[in-house]
């Protein structure tokens, strides 16, 4: 009679061991993607409720702050006192809508460890510091207010950046958001009109979006050019009004249709300043693809910048891909075909300008502080990659200066110091074209003086439309921006 | 001294309940408060005067069993505190009629232990299906059946004073009494049982006149489907009868019947019943349905998924968010805040329960104490089994309280005696 039993027992056994396998599953294999379900609420939940560390701007301006409920102390509800400003960079932690930004990739410092978790009552036994940890920024609010107030409605981005170390001096992408909506009530149909709208606000333009650089691209077609030798400033080339294009029946043209300048020969610094297309085509072909791709390369294409929000990569194609298409390198030398840049990728070519060849990592944020205000890790400028040699980086910013002071870029110019740029006007298909300034200054600065590398973008033309160019769209939002870094009053 | 090891099993489980209680009390914010104490006093209490009683009555029954149920029922409790304290407290009056209760079932067992009961089998079955009977009763009645969720399992006594009614589920009794009936019956017949019967080819059907038990559990289980329409209980009280049965003659035709009487009437229930279909369907598709039919066994998984290995803390999950989360979905609550760690103690604990139970089953020499120690197993082992496997989405969740964790009183003083009646059977084996 035993033996029924042990059959019996048996099977009960091997139900246990089953539900000891569903466990298993439901809590370690499929666990992450139930914690991480977006109609789970209690990640959000929990996080949103508690206390969060500030965020600050590099002169001190809050940006994102935890209050306490009034109601109940224990309640924390996270507010982003500058509204849209910030939205892309600092991001937003929500109840609905995850996590973004550096909200996001600094969750770590900005929590609170005053819970009953092992590691925070052994943290608060060992008399360690459980409150949230405090971030300040590298941004200057009042460089990222100008910068946001001069881009104005229109869709785009900009990107400033200290050359020397790194430091994200000011990124604002637009059309913004403003975080605290997708907080408080009403904060999932917010968050839905955010998501479905063809504007696409919720896009961090200045990272997570690539664009075709157009002549902005001839900067670094420049850089392998003058690195191989095989031009330097004065340079002459033939100046032909339409650049054929060997094995098609494709052309090149300049802006407005005509040679480039009045004579039959024309200088590289003429051509550059002009941003003569004919001639950068020519001289893209000479280089050849595998400098072109590979001085794109050192200057940080086809690889993911090291950041600490989101960004994608600019991407040129590999150099094989231009060996039965020379039309595809001329064009590529000029910022279009298959060239893709985002407007971080673009600031930072004029910041290996600026900085003697050398690319540093850029950053966002400068210090982590503890809850009574001392620093507890900063960040220290690292250099990223060598971008080109200090002589052809000297040659570069001496061809940029020339824009600014006689070429497209005048519109970039604040009086009394050397700013130095290129602009850009990219042909896309269907749309007008995106209207590019980047650029740098002060030209020859020493180690003291301040300065300043930016990139801006306006997508689509913005209020020009059709008639934009970089010079006048994106060249006088540079301006305002330097005229506000170097303290001077505009025009 | 096997019952010392007990007392300081059992003073090891309240300590944990207390504890416990303190970790929910730190986490919302209070400290060391009077619920710390009352826990662990109730705690005290209820097993101290069970274990008091077998010190006297069964010395030497199993140390295991109390210690094991103890702890379950602290796990259980601390998580029933941390969803609703106002529960928890009903919870320890419940405790305390439990400890009340066993120690007078052991009382009256003093003499002869569980032999006795073989004597009243009638008595059980009629108390049986009288007490499964109840929940039909008239609204209207100051005794009153309650239908809650769909089934009719609940009886309301009305009090004079106030709105206020008292309430249990005589199917939790019941199936106590029934095991005692069958443990009984089979005693007395598993001989006639296991020889009758007519040859068909190598197959050797029962007898029809034996197939009778059969038909009647399948009948009784079925008319609790019906008329209670609780899907769990119906599968309980059918898989008792049917390895109740193998386990009395041996033979797998048994089984093999019932299992196929098992299939008939799954497919006729679910073709017959709504409720079962809706079950079903939040079984197979619970993300099609997410807001409605699927949105409590996706809760469940939701709650286990974020509990992850440590889970997240007592008091610091989210399980109030699980429809029944204290009394069907208690498992899913204490996988989220106690971690895989903490299923996998409950889950053993279970097992370990259902291992110290069928050695009681396979030790004992006399039958009616085989099948009875049997029966009081698989009953806490298949109960425990169908709503786990609920929860873990291995099956429909079929609404039935995991025993000693689950919030409610009568499915607690049921599960108490029936270990006490496990541990009174073990006691006579050494004797």
């Amino acid at each position: 009679m035993n033996r029924p039993i042990r059959m019996v027992a048996g099977a009960v056994f091997v139900a246990f061991g089953v539900l000891v396998g569903a466990v298993t599953y439901h809590q370690v294999i499929a666990g992450p993607d139930y914690r991480d379900d977006p109609r789970n609420v209690r990640v959000a939940t929990s996080q949103s409720g508690r206390e969060r560390g500030t965020i600050i701007t590099a002169d001190g301006v809050v940006v994102a702050e935890s209050t306490a409920d009034p109601a109940d102390p224990l309640v924390f509800r996270r507010t982003y006192p500058e509204g849209s400003l910030y939205g892309h960079t600092v991001g937003y932690t929500t109840f609905l809508f995850g996590s973004q930004g550096i909200e996001s990739s600094f969750s770590d410092d900005l929590v609170s460890y005053r819970d009953a978790t092992i590691s925070g009552v052994l943290q608060a036994i060992l008399g360690g510091d459980v409150r949230p940890r405090g971030l300040r920024l590298t941004i200057e609010h009042q460089l990222q207010e100008v910068a946001a107030e001069a881009l104005g409605d229109q869709r785009g981005a900009v990107v400033a950046l200290d050359p020397t170390t790194g430091a994200i001096l000011a990124m604002v992408s637009t059309p913004g958001f403003d975080p605290n909506t997708l907080t408080g009530p009403g904060a999932a149909e917010a968050g839905q009109n955010l998501e479905s709208s063809p504007a696409e606000p919720l896009l961090n333009r200045a990272t997570a979006a690539s664009y075709a650089p157009g002549s902005t691209f001839k900067i670094i077609t420049t850089a392998a050019a003058l690195e191989a030798g095989i031009a330097s400033a004065g340079t002459p080339f033939p100046n032909p009004v339409e650049l054929e294009l060997p094995g098609s029946t494709a052309t090149i043209s300049n802006f407005n249709g005509q040679a480039c300048g009045t004579g039959s020969e024309v200088s590289l610094a003429t051509a550059f300043s002009f941003s003569c297309n004919t001639i950068f085509g020519m001289l893209g072909m000479e280089v050849g693809a595998e400098r072109l791709v590979g001085t794109a390369e050192s200057f940080g294409f086809n690889a993911e910048v090291p950041l600490e929000i989101r960004s994608i990569e600019s991407s040129i194609p590999p150099a094989s891909s231009f060996e039965f298409d020379v039309p595809g390198l001329a064009q590529s030398a000029i910022g279009q075909r298959d060239v893709l840049a985002t407007p971080l990728q673009m600031a930072l070519a004029a910041a290996a300008v600026a900085n003697q060849g050398e690319i540093m990592v850029p950053y966002l944020v400068a210090e982590v502080f503890n809850s009574e205000g001392i620093v507890e890790e900063a960040t220290e400028p690292v250099v990223w990659q060598r971008a080109t040699g200090p002589a052809a980086a000297a040659s570069l910013a001496g061809l940029m200066e020339g824009v600014v002071t006689s070429g497209t870029g005048r519109r970039a110019s604040v009086p009394g110091i050397r700013i130095a740029g290129k602009t850009g006007t990219a042909e896309v298909p269907d749309s007008a074209p995106h209207a590019w300034f980047v650029g740098f200054g002060p030209v020859g600065a020493t180690a003291e003086d301040p300065q300043i590398a930016i990139a801006v973008l306006v997508e689509s033309g913005g209020d020009a439309g059709e008639a934009a160019t970089g010079g006048t769209v994106a060249a006088p939002i540079a301006q305002v921006v330097f005229a506000e870094f170097f303290g001077i009053g505009q025009e | 001294m096997t019952r010392n090891a007990e007392a300081a099993l059992l003073a090891a489980a309240s300590v944990v309940a207390a504890m416990g209680v303190a970790l929910v009390n730190f986490a919302t914010g209070s400290g060391f408060d009077a619920q710390v104490a009352l826990t662990f006093l109730v705690f005290a209490a209820s097993f101290g005067s069970v274990h008091m009683a077998l010190r006297r009555w069964a010395p030497e029954g199993n140390p295991y069993l109390f210690p094991i149920a103890a702890f379950l029922t602290a796990i259980g409790f601390t998580e029933i505190y941390r969803l609703d304290p106002e529960l928890a407290s009903v919870q320890r009056w419940s405790m305390l009629l439990a400890g009340a209760v066993t120690t007078a079932v052991l009382l009256l067992l003093r003499d002869e232990g569980v032999v006795m009961l073989r004597r009243y089998r009638y008595l059980f079955l009629a108390g049986a299906v009288l007490l499964l009977l109840l929940p039909l009763l008239p609204e209207t009645w100051p005794l009153y059946g309650a239908e809650v969720n769909g089934s009719r399992l609940w009886v309301r006594l009305r009090l004079p004073v106030g709105d206020r009614a008292l309430s249990f589920q005589p199917g939790e009794v019941a199936k106590v009494l029934l095991v005692v009936f069958l443990a009984s019956y089979l005693a007395d017949r598993h001989v006639a049982m296991a020889t009758t019967g007519r040859h068909l080819g190598p197959i050797r059907l029962p007898e029809p006149r034996q197939l009778g038990p059969i038909l009647i559990a399948a009948g009784a289980s079925f008319a609790v489907l019906v008329y209670q329409r609780d899907l769990g209980a119906s599968l309980l009280l059918f898989a008792l009868f049917i390895t109740m049965v193998f386990v009395a003659t041996g033979r797998a035709a048994y089984l093999v019947t019932g299992m196929g009487l098992v299939a008939v009437g799954g497919i006729f229930a679910y073709q017959q019943f709504d409720h079962v279909q809706r079950r079903v369907f939040a079984w197979l598709h619970p993300f099609d349905d997410f807001a409605d039919a699927g949105y409590q066994v996706i809760q469940g998984l939701f709650a286990m998924g974020s509990g992850s290995l440590t889970g997240s803390g007592l008091g610091l999950g989210r399980p109030d968010l699980i429809p029944a989360a204290s009394t069907d979905f208690i498992f899913a609550s204490v996988a989220e805040e106690m971690g895989f760690a903490g299923s996998i103690a409950v889950l053993a604990a279970f097992a370990l329960l259902a291992a110290a139970g069928f050695g009681i089953a396979i030790r004992s020499r006399d039958v009616f104490r085989k099948f009875l120690a049997f029966g009081l197993t698989i009953v806490i082992a298949v109960q425990a089994i169908l709503i786990l496997a609920g929860v873990l989405r291995l099956f429909p969740v079929t609404g039935i309280t995991l025993p000693f964790m689950s919030y409610g009183g009568s499915s607690l003083l049921a599960n108490m005696v029936l270990i006490a009646l496990l541990v009174r059977a073990s006691h006579g084996e050494r004797t």
